[in-house]
């Protein structure tokens, strides 16, 4: 069940999940779980190229592998939120201008989950006022991350 | 994939009064003075939103410096386009697979209730 909807530059997608929202956060955000789903189809992540840092500020890096190739796909995300199990967001730095993606996980009450994924490449400076109000702690910390590197 | 175009092309659409001067322009072309007038703002702050849009290669503008009417320019946001569509199938298959995870780890937990 999947129901992708796009707008310009943005893109929302909605699913729902037979299992409490403990466990589908758990699985998005322990390497153990991603190297199972974290590849689309015709790519592995393999499990020692996971970095998860579960803080706000920390790594959220995968490497998808192409099966066939064997060629590398580096994702280089640093978490902006992470809020068990109700949420988290990560943004990367070098695609398309600064990409953020939020996921949230709804917990539908009768052991079902639906998570909503949000990708924008809007960058920051364009986030609504009170989007850069409830966002301004984080990405303090995330521009301290940036300075350091 | 040209990252940096793709970028310019994302900033150009963050902004709501550029989207609207680019929805007004895919309906045919128009000068500066035409785009300005349904908006509440100066002709130069215009005509740096069509600096930017022009940057990104989402407008182009006509060669006669009296009359220089800007014409939208598709390409940049299909390419955008292409790109968002093809995040939408890695996401979607990404869950297509943590749905296949998620009840792999139901059947575990159950057997080993069982056991």
């Amino acid at each position: 069940m999947s129901d992708g909807s796009t707008e310009l530059g943005e893109l929302t997608i909605t699913r729902i999940f037979d299992a409490r929202p403990e466990v589908v956060f758990e699985c998005m955000t322990t390497p153990a779980h991603l190297t199972h789903f974290w590849g689309p189809i015709g790519m592995s992540t393999p499990l020692d190229g996971i970095t998860v840092e579960p803080r706000p500020g920390g790594r959220f890096e995968t490497v998808m592998v192409n099966d066939e190739s064997g060629e590398e796909y580096p994702t280089m995300g640093v978490f902006v939120e992470f809020d068990p199990p109700h949420t988290f967001s990560f943004t990367e730095p070098g695609v398309a201008g600064g990409m953020t993606t939020r996921i949230t996980f709804n917990d539908l009450g009768d052991g079902r989950t639906e998570t909503v994924t949000h990708q924008s490449n809007v960058p920051p400076m364009f986030l609504s006022p009170e989007a850069q109000a409830g966002m301004e702690t984080s990405f303090v910390k995330f521009d301290a991350y940036l300075a350091s590197l | 994939m040209a990252t940096d175009s793709l970028s310019l092309t994302f900033t150009a659409l963050a902004d709501p009064t550029r989207r609207a001067v680019l929805a007004r322009l895919a309906k045919g072309e128009a000068t500066v003075n035409e785009l300005a007038r349904p908006f509440a703002i100066s002709l130069q702050a215009v005509s740096r939103h069509l600096k930017v849009l022009e940057a990104a290669g989402l407008i182009s503008k006509g060669r006669d410096a009296q009359y220089r009417p800007c014409h939208f320019e598709p390409a940049p946001l299909e390419a955008a386009t292409d790109w968002i569509e093809r995040n939408r199938q890695i996401w979607t298959e990404r869950f297509d697979q943590l749905d296949v995870h998620l009840k792999r780890i139901a059947t575990k937990t159950d057997r080993e209730r069982e056991t």
